[in-house]
């Protein structure tokens, strides 16, 4: 590992004029847990390193009247622990917390595992489940992005050279939601996902369900949204076909690889047992909200 | 490549460096401050047997560089005992057989202290969720989740001071 700089920027304009002057050879560092393996197996060679601990309000949880506040900097743990998420927001502490070790998940953080866009990175399926907006900054001002749209494929994102991203913001759920996120993994937390699945479900008062959002982790280039199996569920109310049906949605919606961990039909036979689980304790949980 | 001053309180000592800031929290504590009871395992952050605490929270101190640890406070396991008294999960860790080759255990104790402070009376699912980045492949798991148990129902508070 060596790099010829580190800066540890206390203002976001600081950082600008950081990222504009190394371009492509600075590399961000929100927990490191990404970064520094791979500054140290030389995949990554940047020339400046920059600390975003420091920038003000960056690791900020806080539960606003209509929206979550999550700055990138915030550790997954402080997520997956923070009582005041358990009402409204319960699905992101749940796959805050799904992330790899107690150890990784006190120092690694929610804008880390965005922008290091692994397709089976866990936090993020929370924030997609949730339609979080991504709020980026850089050299042309502040822009806003779709969680969906934040992703272009494996390790890549939409943010552009001299870019970073500031927080993610989470439209409060409307009354009658619940949501869950689902890892399916063979030693638990501390493995990679063979296969993740979040889903989020609004109800009417009479059980029809009014919105839905269902999350693939680990079966695409990138997260995905399964938007077929979605627009199978809104306007209808659950019943066990409609589920079976859902969950076929949901396997054909992914495009899996094989790799040591699962081959592409095992991956996609369990997106449909796990997106069958999701859907109906999302329902449970709706229903109790 | 410029040096950064930088700022560590290790096991209550305050120590003020002059070290490369690609260097690693873990190369520091074992190359500069010779505290080689830290160990170097997988240096991928894969094992857990470089755990050590960073302000009370369980940390793996090949995956930190030595700016993020600037100003922060860590314990190692050298920073345990008392006045030639072990820590208590040290003493129940031997009074359990936990330890064979014994390359996790520094590790293992350190998370276990992390998981006691946090919630003292952690069950045993609750140690074994905490255990889960620290992989030991001697001894196994029962007996150091059973010397963890031993120190949360308090069998050693009396001997050994303060979990």
């Amino acid at each position: 590992m060596r790099f010829d700089k580190y800066f540890e920027p206390t203002t976001v304009e600081e950082c600008c004029s950081i990222l504009k002057e190394y371009g492509s050879d600075a590399k961000i560092l929100a927990g490191g847990t990404d970064v520094v393996p791979r500054l140290k197996n030389k995949i990554w060679r940047p020339k400046a390193v920059v600390g975003i601990s420091k920038l003000p309000d960056i690791d900020t949880i806080a539960v606003q009247k209509d929206h979550l506040v999550l700055g990138a900097g915030a550790r997954l743990r402080k997520i997956s622990l923070e009582k005041s998420l358990e009402k409204d927001y319960k699905v992101i502490m749940e796959a805050a917390g799904n992330v790899s070790s107690m150890q990784i998940r006190n120092i690694a953080t929610i804008g880390g595992n965005a922008c290091n866009a692994s397709p089976s990175a866990d936090a993020i399926q929370g924030l997609i489940t949730m339609d979080a907006i991504a709020v980026i900054t850089g050299p042309e001002g502040t822009r806003e992005v779709a969680i969906a749209d934040f992703f272009t494929g494996p390790g890549t994102t939409v943010l552009n050279t001299g870019e970073f991203l500031l927080q993610f913001k989470v439209p409060a759920p409307k009354p009658g939601t619940g949501a869950i996120y689902k890892k399916f993994a063979i030693r638990g937390d501390t493995d990679i996902s063979i296969v993740g699945v979040g889903c989020r479900l609004t109800l009417q008062i009479d059980g029809t369900i009014e919105d839905a959002r269902i999350s693939l982790a680990a079966v695409a280039p990138k997260p995905i949204r399964a938007i077929e199996a979605e627009m199978l569920l809104i306007g209808k109310k659950l019943t066990t076909e409609l589920i079976e049906q859902v969950g076929e949605a949901a396997a054909n919606s992914c495009s899996p690889i094989t790799d040591q961990r699962a081959t592409a039909e095992y991956r996609k036979e369990m997106i449909r047992v796990w997106t069958r689980h999701a859907v109906e304790e999302a329902e449970l949980r709706a229903k109790s909200s | 490549m410029e040096r950064m001053e930088i700022k560590l309180t290790v096991n209550g000592r305050n120590h003020t460096l002059s070290v490369r800031p690609d260097r690693t929290l873990l190369e520091i504590l074992r190359e500069e401050l010779n505290l080689i009871g830290t160990k170097k395992g997988c240096d991928d952050s894969n094992c857990g047997v470089c755990t050590v605490l960073m302000d009370g929270l369980a940390v793996k101190s090949c995956t930190i560089l030595i700016p993020q640890a600037n100003g922060h406070s860590i314990t190692t396991i050298e920073g345990l005992e008392k006045e030639e008294s072990l820590h208590p999960l040290q003493q129940s860790f031997i009074d359990h057989f936990a330890v064979q080759c014994g390359f996790c255990t520094p590790g293992m104790i350190l998370t276990a202290k992390a998981i006691l402070d946090e919630n003292p009376t952690a069950t045993e699912e609750d140690i074994r969720e905490g255990l889960h980045g620290n992989i030991c492949r001697c001894i196994g798991y029962k007996k150091v989740v059973e010397s963890i148990e031993a120190v949360r129902d308090g069998k050693y508070k009396e001997s050994c001071g303060e979990v």
